[in-house]
């Protein structure tokens, strides 16, 4: 069984007279340990992707299981819980919290644990030292460079060792050079810390550090090349977002 | 947690000052409101205002038109139910109602001692019982005036030596100068040989106050003078009634206070938390449940008021104690005192604002749509 598992999920939004779907009727399975990408054009559904696999939007339709937890049936303050002990949200824009340091941003999601503040403070240190921030711990986000910035804000998703992680483009708002050290941070967060990582980016080179690499465009998954296991490249259809195939999204072999 | 609620106060520190001092401005009011209010009460209720009697001239008001007889208290002490009489001459520099009243009273300095919830904390009551112009103060006085054992104090016609200041468990008497009767008496332009403001009459403690009254005006309406005896506290009521309305009045003043806090601390906590209702989206995408979002920003709202309250209620209870304030009209006194009651109130009052003015902008933060909020700029 995958780790997450979305059967049937479909979401649409209101604007005015219009509905939009994005997702319609979507199937994906991510095992434990993957690194997966998801790449595709501006408005095709993958921050709302995202926010469904998180639990801080609710699918229009089908469900949603993480680690055998159907996260599409718990209540609002379950599902905070559930985050809280499952789940690490690495944000574009890193939203940390202004009045609070580094150690205190990442410091954040332990308090909701029950931990002893010996445990709290080691995990909030290793977690820094992970991403190569110790000596930077006392400072505030406005005194941090913008790719220090988004390392605190990588350092607070992992700190609770959560199941999943998921990052909506994580380096959207970084140069070049501090875009490559994210990549290969969080490379290693999923080769040495075995995190599963769902990462939305409209960098192809980012995306390429994934051993996973979907495609979502208009309602369908694209596998591409990337497939370590395949070997095959160029990119292939896995998916068709129809109301009724149950068997949408399927891995190869 | 509680360091995420203290540091966004600190860092919007000119936001929460103003709003902490105006809640401080506010409570201030609201504690000096209730301690009139409880001035106010005080005369009219208690054993000092239920248990004796103040016998005044029939259809007289100010002190300085009421002249009765000063024999009239051996009639009086006839009367069942009657355990001493007291025969008080007063003077006052101001009939109409003032917040600087200076009132003697004149009476046999004996009586004074032996009947007056009073003690001295200067000087001795045998100075003020051998010498003619001897006084002494009450310490609300005596603090307002500055005066201390030893002065001379003069106002008016009258001239007295400060024989000594005291207190009373009854705190609208420590607006008191009490003097010898004769010597009241005999101030030029009174003109009172033998003559008296009012009697107090002190009850057996078995006595019907309404009866005895009665039976005091019925038996002395024989006399040169008719009387009009009533409950002291009822007597100081109506005494102050313009006042009493006045203060009745007043306290709504003291709810318009907890209004304006409320307003004043909800403003900032809506504002504070529109500011950063993205912050709030992003809390509950970590784990932090809608209810202890919530929590902090009732925590937020709450040392805002609790903070701002604490001092406004602390510097009015200062004031108060310092001040010796008083109000007053045609010879009788209300004294603002502080208490631990209003001390008590005005901590709760200022919990229970401030956990009421966190509460819409605490639904506001616990029910955000976190999506909606992730997705804003
Ligand atoms: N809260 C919302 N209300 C209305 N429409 C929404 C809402 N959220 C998303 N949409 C619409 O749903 C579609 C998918 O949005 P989404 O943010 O998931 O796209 P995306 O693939 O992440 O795009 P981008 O690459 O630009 O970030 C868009 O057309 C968007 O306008
Ligand atoms: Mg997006």
């Amino acid at each position: 069984m995958a780790l997450v598992e979305l059967r049937g999920v479909s979401k649409s939004f209101r604007k005015g007279d219009e509905t939009i779907t994005p997702l319609d009727d979507i199937d994906l399975d991510i095992d434990a340990g993957d690194f997966v990408s998801l790449m595709g054009p501006s408005g095709t559904g993958k921050s709302t992707l995202l926010n469904l696999v998180s639990g801080i939007d609710r699918p229009d339709s089908g469900t949603i299981t993480v680690d055998g937890t159907e996260v599409t049936k718990l209540s609002r303050s379950k599902l905070a819980d559930w985050r809280a002990a499952n789940l690490g949200y690495i944000f574009q824009t890193h939203n940390l919290i202004p009045v609070l340091t580094a150690y205190e941003n990442v410091e954040l999601p332990t308090l909701l644990l029950k931990l002893s503040s010996t445990q709290r403070r080691q995990r909030v240190e290793l977690a820094l030292e992970a991403v190569g921030l110790s000596d930077r711990a006392d400072h505030y986000p406005r005194q941090l460079s913008g790719g220090q910035e988004q390392r605190v804000g990588i350092a607070r998703a992992i700190v609770a060792h959560p199941k999943v992680v998921v990052a909506d483009e994580p380096t959207g708002s970084l140069d070049t050079e501090t875009s490559e050290q994210v990549q290969i941070l969080l490379q290693r967060l999923n080769k040495e810390l075995d995190i599963t990582l769902l990462m939305v980016t409209h960098d192809s080179d980012a995306a390429s550090i994934a051993s996973r690499q979907l495609m979502l465009d208009r309602g369908k998954f694209l596998e591409r090349g990337g497939d370590k296991e395949m070997g095959r490249q160029g990119e292939r259809e896995v998916g068709v977002g129809n109301a009724g195939d149950s068997v949408a999204i399927k891995k190869f072999g | 947690m509680f360091t995420y609620v203290l540091k966004t106060l600190w860092r919007h520190r000119t936001r929460t000052l103003l709003t902490v001092t105006g809640a401080a401005v506010a409570m201030f009011v609201f504690c000096f409101v209730g301690s009139v209010q409880e001035g106010l009460q005080r005369l009219t209720t208690g054993s000092d205002a239920d248990r004796s009697l103040i016998v005044f001239q029939e259809n007289r008001f100010c002190p300085t038109t009421s002249r009765l007889p000063e024999d009239y208290s051996r009639k009086i002490k006839e009367i069942p139910g009657v355990r001493d009489v007291m025969p008080i001459q007063v003077w006052t520099n101001n009939c109409r109602a003032s917040l600087d009243i200076v009132v003697f009273n004149g009476a046999d300095p004996q009586q004074i001692q032996s009947t007056r919830p009073l003690t001295l904390t200067a000087g001795d009551w045998q100075s003020f019982s051998t010498q003619r112009d001897a006084a002494i103060v009450g310490r609300n006085v005596a603090q307002r005036r500055g005066l201390k054992t030893g002065d001379q104090f003069s106002i008016g016609d009258i001239s007295v030596k400060v024989a000594g200041v005291f207190q009373s468990t009854v705190p609208s008497e420590e607006n008191l100068i009490y003097t010898s009767l004769a010597f009241l008496q005999y101030t030029r332009g009174l003109d009172a040989a033998g003559l008296v403001t009012q009697h107090e009459v002190l009850l057996t403690d078995d006595a019907d106050p309404d009866r005895v009254a009665s039976e005091i005006d019925a038996k002395l309406r024989a006399g040169s003078v008719a009387t009009k005896t009533r409950r002291k506290g009822a007597f100081q009521a109506s005494t102050l009634s313009d006042l009493v309305d006045l203060i009745g009045f007043a306290h709504w003043l003291g709810y318009a206070c907890v209004g304006l806090v409320l307003s004043l601390v909800a403003t900032t906590t809506v504002m504070s938390v529109q500011d950063r209702i993205k912050e709030y989206a992003v809390l509950q995408t970590i784990g932090v449940r809608p209810l202890r979002a919530m929590r902090l920003v009732l925590t937020e709202s709450t040392i805002l008021c609790l903070v701002g309250g604490i001092a406004g209620t602390a510097l009015a209870m200062t004031a108060l104690a310092i001040g010796g304030f008083a109000i007053g009209a045609e010879g009788a006194t209300i004294a603002f005192r502080p208490s631990i009651g209003l001390a008590v109130t005005g901590a709760l009052v200022s919990l229970a604002v401030g956990i009421a003015a966190g509460l819409a902008p605490a639904i506001q933060a616990g029910t955000v749509p976190i999506v909606n909020a992730l997705r804003q700029a």
